[in-house]
């Protein structure tokens, strides 16, 4: 301290290092620790000191004493040193610094604690670089229904709410080139999106051209914003409805359910088209098998009453007379066991018999009253019924 | 002493108004006029020249004027345009232009309020002009940009010719929509567009059903009658089979297999004993019944 002290030339520089010398006289007490006098301090700061506070005395009319002088020069001194270090400043890691010097333009700063000179030669706007800023247009707004729907192509409207996502691509531009930028962000979309609405049709907007829709109204908002040296980079537009407007919504819905319909008539027709097809082919398989079942029938059939008529044949060649009086006999007696018989002899009946007609009915119905002896009936049958031509 | 602090007082003021007098800072978003007395001396930082900063002037005599030297947007009122086809549109602009000849346009419009008002009704003589005759398929869809081009170069020469000193960057049109009265009209179109669509998809649907069912019903007719015929196919055979061996068999003697196959059809036709038969006894079957054992 001391060699400083004598060092010390209080001639052009007098002002500041008197009061870097005040400071250390005011700490110096606490600093010794000596619990000394503050008056006697060292004798050789005291000349130096004293001339301080004389030059102050002197511009300050001489009013006050030393304590005044003191007390002016440290409350200056502070605020030069608040001054200079509300130059000091944090630069966020999303942000960039643009620092103005008497308001041109000077230089960028990335993230940080930076540093400008303090106000008013410098100062600093940070600009949120790195963040998506979102522009909404459309949906829940008081403006919703004027700004959300549009003109197609072809002569429709659509309601169409979209999301605009973009960034500060320069930051000395954003700030710079365009007043409102974040109003001119809107407008510029809302103008892009139906443009770009007003020459694509509506069904495809719906359905499958959304993205392509998208893309065009993109580019045609960042050509805008380039010509006009905006510094914005749109990063996407995004559609978050598409849709008819609600006055026809009911009629598009109905175009749905009427798919729908078509498509549950031809699942019925279907389903239909499957049982009876199904069924029809088990029906022809069962006509086939019966058939085949018949063939196999008549042939084995055949087969077996020719294979019996073969033997009975050869034996009815040895005695061919008595065979077939036999077999005539046999036959006529299996038949006529069965049967209900009447016999009339109508060999010189005049008048025509009349049989009764409980004679001609069925066995099962007539129980008891028709005895099977009603043979010789009154009157003569016209003609007998015989069998006498197959034993010819 | 106090004389002298007064003194002293008195003339940092001075000081520092002389300062505040002469010195002035342009920001880089402003660009400004120095005017002597009511009249333009010059310009600090116009487009096109980066004079930001701070600068002198002669104090007390020279007064500034600050105006934007950015990018400025005017947006028109909603305007109903009757079209070349006699159409009426909604339509709704706006105009981006920056003041490029501050000198110029401080004499014609000195402020931006009054620079507002002409340059939107500017903003809307041009739009009818072009609009006006341009129909609204043009201008909703197939000639927008072309139509906002010829609206923007329009602007620019009226401008121009009007000495406002301002650049005219972009005129774009927001919304060219249809009066209430028409959207209502096109909401009807819509919706018996998508009505007829309906109708017709379910007609479709109706159509197909009928298509599949009269298929069904083809394919089930076919396939029975190809299954009969399949059918008769096999039992012609049957039966020609059974005819050829019976022809076989009974061929060797037509007589006895006549007598023989007779017999066999009297059993079997009267073998159910329902039927009542009234025989003569003059028949074969009869003779020795009547005629007694001696009967030849």
């Amino acid at each position: 301290m001391a060699p400083w002290n004598d060092n010390a030339n209080p001639g052009p520089w007098g002002a500041p290092s008197g009061g870097d010398d005040k400071r250390d006289g005011t700490k110096r007490p606490g600093g010794n620790g000596g619990g000394g006098p503050r008056r006697p301090g060292g004798p050789d700061f005291n000349p130096d000191f004293n001339r301080l506070t004389e030059r102050l005395r002197d511009m300050f009319g001489g009013a006050g004493g030393q304590p005044t002088g003191r007390l002016i020069a440290v409350l200056v001194g502070g605020a030069v040193a608040l001054w200079a270090a509300s130059g000091f400043y944090v630069v966020q890691p999303s942000e960039q610094g643009i620092v103005l010097t008497f308001g041109a333009y000077s230089r960028s700063e990335e993230p940080g604690l930076r540093y400008h000179l303090p106000s008013p030669i410098e100062r600093v706007e940070k600009v949120p670089v790195t963040e998506l800023q979102k522009t909404d247009v459309g949906g829940e707004g008081a403006a919703g229904a004027a700004e959300s729907q549009m003109l197609t192509g072809d002569g429709q409207i659509i309601d169409i709410d979209f999301s605009v996502t973009w960034r500060i691509s320069d930051a000395a531009r954003y700030l710079f080139a365009t007043r409102n930028p974040d109003q001119a962000v809107a407008a510029i979309a809302e103008s892009a999106m139906r443009e770009v609405v007003g020459r694509t049709q509506l069904q495809p907007i719906i359905s499958t051209a959304r993205g392509q829709v998208q893309q065009q109204a993109r580019d045609l908002m960042q050509r805008t914003l380039d010509q006009w040296g905006a510094g914005i980079s749109v990063v996407e537009v995004q559609i978050r409805e598409a849709g008819p407007p609600p006055e026809v919504v009911a009629a598009f819905r109905d175009v749905q359910s009427a798919s729908q319909d078509a498509e549950s008539s031809v699942n019925e027709a279907n389903t239909f088209r499957n049982r009876v097809v199904n069924e029809a082919k088990g029906d022809a398989a069962r006509i086939i098998q019966e058939s085949q079942a018949y063939r196999e029938q008549a042939v084995r059939d055949a087969m077996g009453e020719a294979a019996r008529f073969n033997q009975i044949y050869a034996e009815y060649r040895r005695a061919p007379g008595v065979t077939r009086e036999r077999l005539y006999i046999e036959s006529m007696e299996r038949v006529l066991r069965s049967s209900k018989k009447v016999v009339v002899d109508g060999k010189g009946a005049s008048a025509p018999i009349i049989l009764p007609p409980d004679v001609f009915r069925p066995k099962s119905q007539t129980v008891a009253p028709a005895p099977a002896a009603p043979a010789a009936q009154s009157g003569a049958a016209q003609q007998g019924q015989t069998q006498s031509r197959a034993a010819q | 002493m106090n004389p002298r602090l007064v003194a002293l007082g008195v003339a940092a003021v001075a000081l520092l108004a002389l300062v505040m007098q002469t010195l002035y800072v342009v920001d880089q978003r402003q660009q400004v006029i120095v005017v002597a007395f009511g009249d333009p001396v010059r310009v600090v930082n116009p487009p096109g020249r980066n004079e930001a900063g701070l600068h002198m002037k002669i104090p007390f005599v020279e007064q500034i004027i600050r105006l934007d030297r950015r990018n400025i947007a005017i947006e028109s009122a909603e305007e109903e345009i009757i079209t070349a086809g006699q159409e009426r549109l909604m339509v709704n602009a706006f105009v981006r232009y920056r003041i490029s000849d501050p000198l110029q346009f401080y004499r014609t419009l000195r402020n931006e309020t009054t620079a507002a008002d002409r340059i939107g009704r500017l903003l809307n003589s041009s739009l009818r002009q072009v609009l006006g005759s341009a129909t609204d398929n043009d201008i909703i869809s197939g000639r927008r940009g072309e139509l906002m081009q010829q609206a923007k170069a329009d602007m620019i020469r009226r401008a121009q010719s009007s000495k406002l000193g301002i650049q005219v960057i972009d005129v774009r049109i927001k919304r060219a929509d249809l009066p209430n009265a028409n959207r209502e009209f096109v909401f009807r179109r819509m919706s018996t567009a998508r009505q007829q669509e309906a109708a017709q998809l379910r007609a479709q649907g109706e159509q197909r059903k009928r298509e599949i069912i009269a298929e069904a019903n083809r394919e089930v007719a076919v396939t029975l009658a190809t299954a009969r015929e399949q059918s008769g196919q096999i039992i012609g055979e049957g039966d020609a089979q059974r005819t050829r061996i019976f022809a076989n068999s009974f061929g060797r003697d037509p007589s006895f297999a006549a007598f023989y196959r007779s017999m066999q059809a009297y059993e079997s036709s009267f073998a159910d004993g329902e039927t009542t038969m009234v025989l003569s006894p003059d028949s074969a079957f009869f003779k020795y019944f009547e005629r007694g054992p001696s009967a030849r």
